[in-house]
């Protein structure tokens, strides 16, 4: 394209600095914004008002941040859930289905110490805890495991049978806590048995201590993918299955360890929802939204594009953002679904602006002597 | 259009001042030349010269940054392959660009403006194989394209560029996959073209005897720039050897005489599969000894391949035995064997030899990573193997920005000199070359060929499969030429006649068997 004796060009890049990336995502989320103001223009809305309300409510109220908080734990696991494996090149489209098995093998390790028969039992929580998120982390991994050694021994797609083994967990959940399952609360309304007081999961400051947990696993798959043999030898994996084969790295086994890794995440995810945020402490009856909700873990693990320390801004923007969205709604009366509209554009403007990851715009001085040549506008 | 009137030695397409720029890289320098109906006009150089790029432009893909193109004396702008396809330009990949699930009909109809939605194959048929008798190409147009050799397939490039009316053929690394028969019936057929005053233009890397035989003139690209337009007559291998790599090369290389030690592999009647469950290695026992180069003649597809892999613990055996310094490593993974002294240089270099989205450290890291040298506690030592790296990077002369560099971006040459430093890095006492120099320019097979005399004098045993007949009986000590999974024989390097592993590699034995 020409503009006076200006040219503007595509160029391929060569290589992404931190910061770029960095700066094309801060813009793209800046953009997503601007062109989300004219759906709060239509409705009628000052759009500065409507993202103060948002932004206020998702990280400077009281009542809303550590709503804001707990979603972005939740988030961030789920995202690593799907990092680990997306790094092998394979896709785990199923970090419902592993939480939801994680969630329900706490809880069945709550129901062993008979926290169902008594809403009052003294349970020694030194105990009970560790023994609950071992159950979801192990819950998670089975889980996951099958669709890795699916993937390993018979090269069946993962995305199938990640995607079915969700709706399989989805119906034991249900045949569970609904209508007379083993899980079944006292209330009878379709909500799962409440744990105790006594092995609710510690707080810090108001926040359940799984942010350590999520927090901690950043650093550790940083480190993971950065310096570890078995960092290296998922990421020959995922880039030439054939080239790792020829390096040693069995193609069986990788597989099989990143969906185990994955799964096992994902489980801890389904521990912090259910039995780690204040006011839930069971499996809820809408437990669903929250599988649905595991699905930004793909958004997030794609725009941070596997990196694990990346995943954390961007976690945390989604977190606030499903939660300050709700409010916002509510609070300025727009119609329904304006929170997911909100998200959506904010998905596909920083997936479009991935673009920017390789191409760069250049601007170039035509020279007189050549400027009839030039390429095709 | 004019096309009709061409005439013999009429100037068809010219090229000025061409000039493309990749960032950081001049790929072609104010590029000149011109292609005349009727004539064999070969562009040479080496990978990276910039040939590639040109050929790109010339087709459409690229747009030049500067520089005309005159087609029939009138200036064009092809803004995609189409156009050029259109104004009589035909291209036959070296990658080829056909459906393999298709046939050779339907993959030369394919994209034809006439084609239309019907398809009179019948009509379409007869057409093609008046096109076939008139230039002398054998082939079934109802056969799938999976079914062809290379050599079939190219000819179906050929046929579809020519159905679609092409007047000059560019054509990219004709004769590297071919057999030498299959070389010999192209060139003959590419003679009858010119006869017809189509102008051919064949790029070329390596295999210069051929561009001796065919071309009436040559045009020399290094590093971007034409380095020299030359007639063939009176051009010998050497001085256009000399014009592309600017430097003299050695063309045969001395066979170093090594005392032969003890043997280091043993191989026992050993069989094994192809992908598709076909027996594709027939009970094939041989051995090699330390300070010795066994090669492996052979077209490929005949099992050569099947053999490296099996010997590298990448493909199971069927039957038979593995024997290394004495050790049965019949059923070893790869990883034993690499820790054990086998060293695998992989035809496949960009598939497997290399991982193209990982840096040149990370590249490296593939036959290191499991070093408790470089890996201690699970915990890889990148430093260390970044020190490797640019170590291997001057020894080898690798041509790389930085260890950071992706190895996507390499040239095939500097690639394959980058797989050989890491693989001869680990002093193998066996190493399998699988096609080393394949596609490699001139410059780039001298000095593979010399680092495998080196590792020879190491004592190192070498299993060197090659394509190139010369390349086999100039640097191996014995020779076994393969045919359809089989040994047809081990003969002697130094006693080995061209003509008489020629032949052995087309499936006869030779009526004396020499071991």
């Amino acid at each position: 394209m020409k503009l006076g004796s200006f040219e503007v060009k595509l160029e391929k890049r060569v290589s992404l600095p931190g910061w770029e990336a960095t700066l094309i995502s801060l813009l793209a989320i800046l953009v997503a914004l601007v062109v989300f103001s004219y759906i709060f223009v239509r409705a009628g809305v000052d759009p500065l008002t409507g993202y103060k309300e948002i932004f206020s409510y998702a990280f400077m109220s009281s009542f809303g941040l550590p709503l804001t908080i707990n979603r972005f734990i939740f988030l961030l696991l789920c995202t690593y859930a799907f990092i680990i494996p997306i790094r092998a090149g394979l896709w785990n489209i199923g970090m419902a289905g592993q939480l939801y098995a994680g969630a329900l093998s706490a809880f069945a390790v709550a129901f062993a110490f008979g926290a169902k028969t008594s809403q009052n039992a003294v349970l020694p929580p030194g105990l009970v805890i560790p023994l609950m998120i071992a159950a979801a982390i192990l819950g998670g991994a089975v889980v996951g495991a099958i669709a890795g050694f699916l993937k390993g021994r018979f090269n069946t797609n993962e995305i199938v049978v990640t995607m079915m083994l969700n709706f399989i967990t989805y119906w034991i959940v249900a045949r569970l806590i609904k209508e007379g399952g083993l899980f079944m609360g006292a209330s009878g309304e379709g909500d799962g048995f409440k744990i105790p007081e006594s092995i609710y999961a510690p707080l810090v400051k108001n926040v359940p201590f799984t942010v350590f947990i999520a927090l901690g696993l950043a650093m550790l798959l940083y480190f993971l993918f950065a310096k570890t043999k078995i960092g290296y030898q998922i990421k020959a994996y995922g880039k030439s299955p054939s080239a790792a084969k020829y390096a040693g790295i069995s193609p069986y086994k990788i597989p099989l360890l990143v969906f185990i890794m994955g799964g096992l995440i994902a489980g801890l995810a389904g521990y912090h929802y259910f039995a780690a945020v204040p006011g839930v402490y069971k499996i809820t009856k809408n437990y669903g939204d929250f599988g649905d909700l595991a699905f930004y873990g793909i958004i997030c693990g794609l725009i941070s594009q596997g990196d694990a320390l990346a995943a954390i801004p961007i976690a945390l923007l989604f977190g606030g953002l499903t939660n300050g969205g709700r409010f916002a709604q509510g609070k300025l009366k727009l119609g329904f679904g304006i929170d997911y509209a909100l998200l959506g554009v904010l998905m596909i403007t920083l997936v479009a602006f991935q673009f920017f990851y390789r191409y760069k715009i250049v601007v170039v001085r035509t020279k007189k002597e050549t400027s009839d040549v030039g390429i095709h506008s | 259009m004019l096309l009709e009137s061409l005439k013999r030695g009429d100037t068809v397409l010219e090229a000025r001042g061409i000039t493309k720029r990749f960032p950081g890289v001049l790929a072609n320098d104010r590029i000149d030349f011109e292609i005349k109906a009727g004539e064999v006009h070969a562009i040479l150089g080496e990978n990276g010269a910039g040939k590639t790029t040109l050929m790109n432009i010339l087709f459409g893909l690229y747009q030049p940054d500067e520089g005309e193109i005159y087609l029939y004396g009138k200036k064009v702008n092809f803004r995609s392959p189409l156009d050029a396809i259109d104004m009589g330009i035909g291209m036959v990949h070296q990658n080829r660009k056909l459906i393999p699930a298709h046939t050779v009909i339907e993959n030369i109809i394919l994209g034809h403006p006439r084609a239309g939605n019907i398809l009179n194959l019948k009509r379409t048929g007869k057409e093609i194989t008046e096109l076939c008798d008139r230039y002398g190409f054998k082939i079934d147009l109802k056969a799938k394209v999976w079914q062809l050799s290379e050599g079939e397939k190219q000819i179906v490039e050929i046929l579809k560029a020519l159905y679609r009316g092409a007047k000059i053929l560019i054509l990219d690394e004709p004769t590297s996959a071919l057999a030498p028969p299959e070389t010999k019936r192209l060139l003959e057929s590419i003679r009858i073209m010119t006869r017809d005053e189509l102008a051919i233009v064949p790029f070329i890397t390596h295999k210069l005897p051929i561009v001796l035989e065919v071309s009436e003139r040559v045009t020399v690209l290094r590093r971007g720039k034409v380095s020299a337009r030359l007639e063939t007559t009176g051009a010998t291998e050497k001085s256009l050897a000399r014009e592309m790599v600017g430097r003299d090369v050695i063309f045969r290389m001395e066979r170093v005489e090594v005392e032969k030690g003890k043997p280091i592999l043993q191989v026992e009647n050993l069989s094994a599969l192809n992908d598709k469950n076909v027996l594709a290695l027939k009970d094939v026992s041989f051995s090699v000894q330390e300070g010795e180069i066994f090669g492996i003649a052979g077209v490929s597809g005949n099992g050569q391949q099947v053999l490296a892999e099996v010997l590298a613990g990448l493909r199971k055996a069927q039957g038979g035995k593995v024997l290394l310094d004495d050790a049965n490593i019949t059923h070893s993974p790869s990883l034993e064997r690499w820790s054990k002294g086998i060293g695998y240089i992989p035809s496949e270099r960009v598939d497997v030899g290399s991982i193209g989205d990982f840096s040149l450290v990370d590249n490296i890291a593939m036959n290191y990573y499991f070093d408790v040298d470089f890996t201690k506690g699970g915990i890889v030592n990148y430093k260390g193997l970044r020190k490797l790296t640019e170590e291997m990077i001057s020894e080898y002369d690798v041509a790389a920005p930085s260890p950071d560099t992706m190895a996507k971006s390499l040239s095939g040459g500097n690639l394959q000199k980058l797989i050989l430093a890491r693989v001869l890095s680990r002093k193998p006492r066996l190493l399998i070359a699988n096609l080393p120099t394949q596609g490699l320019d001139v410059g780039a097979t001298e000095f593979v060929q010399n680092k495998l005399m080196e590792a020879k004098k190491e004592k190192a045993g070498i299993l060197l499969i090659s394509e190139d007949l010369d390349e086999v009986l100039s640097l191996s000590d014995r020779v076994a030429p393969m045919y359809e999974g089989e040994f047809m024989g081990i003969i002697p390097g130094g006693e080995a006649r061209r003509e008489i592993v020629g032949s052995m590699m087309a499936g006869l034995k030779p009526k004396v068997e020499e071991i």
